[in-house]
């Protein structure tokens, strides 16, 4: 070999061996600047509307309807002791006024105790979808509009390309299909949008009258028999297309295999629900329980990194306040389910998971004119009391029984779950260094 | 007076000749060159809608129209499951379980491969297929026995080429 080859060679070898280690397994290019805390992440968006009166600041009737009557309706989160009158927000029992059985505590400690709780954080918006979008993007989104796909990068988006999860370690649970919801699996920003997506899935409507109707049927094909030609005859006439000019669908790219997986999950899920074995916790009397029982199946079957579960029952305190309390009593017995699920009966993410729990804003101050079958008066949300609000956190990497910031303290925002999430996962910076964040957000780890 | 007359008459006669082959104006004849009624080349580049998707595909499954309550909740079918893609498979399958789904015979395909794969370019993509892509799905037909014409539809179905129009 002469000189001039050797030295060609020898270049090529050492640029080669300084690339090559970045281009991991994953696909990501770099590899990600920090340690991740925790395998998983099931964050719950835990509805728009929760007064902080009645959450963790444990007031009941006290500090809404005038009546002397404080207590905790929500103990599977926080504590201190329930109301000792007056319950309204339990169980039915015969003979007995509606909803005076409290539901039974589904955990022995609270998450509270478990975990960290940020006693009084800051919502940036009193809007449903604007405050959804705050808390999956971490951006206040001052130009985001309704019924338009997020303008920032989501959550799901930053931890698909720069921690490089698949499409189905990717999960967003929904109640429903309204308020623009389904459009929060993704953004359309240039450089993340649909091929880091997530699998949004709103169990209610896809396995409701509608579903068993159009879905239910559905043919399992044989992968190497089937599915294996046909997909090889789509990709010679998409190759088809594309050389004359034609533009590639759109899409969250769920591999074959990924796709295979749901088809399969959502053909058993139908199946179980014909047999009335879909999970659910004890009570399960409406959406947001139901919702929290279907996402305890999608994490049984595909162990997502990321789940996030959106409730919003309790905002039919528009117009109902003892709905409201009782709808609240129920999303702390969901949320209470949802964590001892997790750590007895999915042992792939026992132990290896962290869950947050954030409103996307609270509720006003003073009540509408509205009364309800207690003549009591509803709340809406548009005051700055609706930008009051708490976040909790439990799992590995969380400090235990820690409580920060009060009401007169408030510390955090609903932006921050994000980098939160980004830091459980080792990829904080990776996300500030996007610079799609909004200026204000932090890690909540780094406001301890 | 005959030769007169004579002379007269080839006059006559010459004057008719004349006349009859004299410049006349031309009959104006309209006619349609020879034109391949479909298309190969694709220029398709609007993304159908949930419910075009949906409307066409049914239409081209079962040979009529979709009624609308049923294009309602299938396009909500599609909002709960964020996946396009796979809420297409799921329901393309359905479709092809369903017994009234107008599907030729495999051995009606296997008998004339040519004419089906050129109906099935015609009724999926709106074109005639080009001489690669008949050779393809002929080679395709004529030496894979567990090709079917459901599967062949199944692809065409959720080809992205039939996304767009």
């Amino acid at each position: 070999m002469d000189r001039r080859k050797f030295l060609k060679k020898s270049a090529l070898t050492a640029a080669g061996s300084i690339v090559m280690p970045y281009i991991l397994p994953s696909g990501r290019l770099f590899a990600q600047t920090g340690s991740p805390m925790a395998g998983h992440v099931v964050y719950v968006l835990f509805a728009g509307g929760v007064r902080q009166q009645e959450a963790i600041s444990q007031r009941y009737l006290d500090d809404s309807q005038g009546v002397n009557i404080p207590g905790n309706i929500m103990y599977n989160m926080f504590n201190g002791a329930a109301p000792a009158a007056k319950v309204v927000y339990g169980t039915d029992v015969p003979g007995e006024p509606n909803g005076s059985a409290p539901i039974s505590s589904v955990l022995g400690n609270t998450i509270q105790s478990m975990g960290t709780t940020f006693a009084e954080v800051r919502a940036t918006t009193a809007g449903h979808y604007s405050g959804l979008n705050t808390l999956l993007t971490g951006n206040t989104g001052v130009t985001q509009g309704l019924k338009q796909k997020p303008v920032f990068p989501t959550i799901f988006e930053y931890l698909r390309r720069h921690a490089g999860f698949s499409a189905t370690d990717c999960w967003f649970v929904g109640n429903g299909i309204g308020n623009s919801t389904p459009l929060l699996d993704f953004s359309n920003h240039d450089t993340y949008g649909a091929q880091y997506g997530a699998n949004f899935l709103c169990p209610s409507v896809a396995f409701g009258a509608d579903g068993v109707e159009h879905l239910s049927n559905a043919k399992i094909y044989h992968p190497d028999e089937e599915l294996d030609p046909m997909y090889k005859m789509k990709y010679f006439l998409d190759n088809a297309f594309r050389s004359n000019g034609g533009i590639p669908v759109p899409n969250i790219g769920n591999t074959e295999d990924e796709k295979q997986a749901i088809k399969q999950f959502v053909a058993d899920m139908f199946v179980k629900k014909q047999a009335g074995q879909i999970t659910a916790p004890p009570v399960s009397d409406n959406g947001d329980l139901n919702t929290i029982g279907w996402a305890c199946e999608v994490m049984q079957r595909f162990k997502p990194k990321v789940t996030v579960i959106n409730l919003s029952n309790v905002d039919g305190c528009h117009s109902d306040f003892t709905g409201y309390l009782r709808n609240l009593h129920r999303a702390d017995h969901g949320v209470g389910f949802l964590w001892n699920y997790i750590q007895t009966q999915i042992p792939d993410m026992a132990n290896d998971t962290v869950m947050m729990v954030t409103p996307e804003h609270g509720r006003n101050l003073n009540p509408n004119p509205i009364l309800d079958e207690n003549d009591w008066f509803a709340y809406d949300h548009s005051d700055a009391n609706s930008l009051r609000v708490f976040t909790q956190m439990v799992g590995p990497g969380v400090m235990p029984n820690l409580t920060v910031g009060s009401e007169n303290n408030p510390i955090g925002t609903t932006m921050d779950n994000v980098l939160t999430i980004g830091e459980i996962f080792g990829i904080k910076n990776d996300i500030l260094s996007a610079g799609l964040m909004s200026g204000g957000a932090m890690s909540l780890f780094d406001r301890i | 007076m005959i030769m007169q007359g004579s002379k007269r008459l080839l006059l006559i006669g010459l004057v008719i000749i004349l006349g009859l082959s004299s410049c006349r104006k031309e009959k104006d004849i309209y006619e349609v060159n020879p034109e391949e009624l479909q298309l190969v080349e694709t220029s398709k580049f609007k993304l159908k809608t949930v419910n075009q998707y949906v409307a066409i595909l049914y239409a081209n499954l079962f040979q009529e129209a979709l009624s609308a309550n049923k294009l309602v909740e299938i396009n909500r079918l599609f909002e709960a499951i964020g996946d396009d893609q796979v809420a297409k498979e799921i329901l393309i399958s359905n479709f092809m379980n369903d017994p009234s789904v107008v599907l030729p015979s495999d051995t009606d395909m296997r008998s004339d491969p040519e004419t089906f794969i050129y109906e099935t370019y015609v009724r999926f993509l709106i074109r005639r297929p080009t001489e690669a892509e008949q050779t393809y799905f002929m080679n395709l037909i004529n030496t894979n026995s567990d090709i079917t014409v459901e599967l062949i539809y199944f692809s065409f179905a959720i080809s992205d080429e039939y996304e767009y129009y």
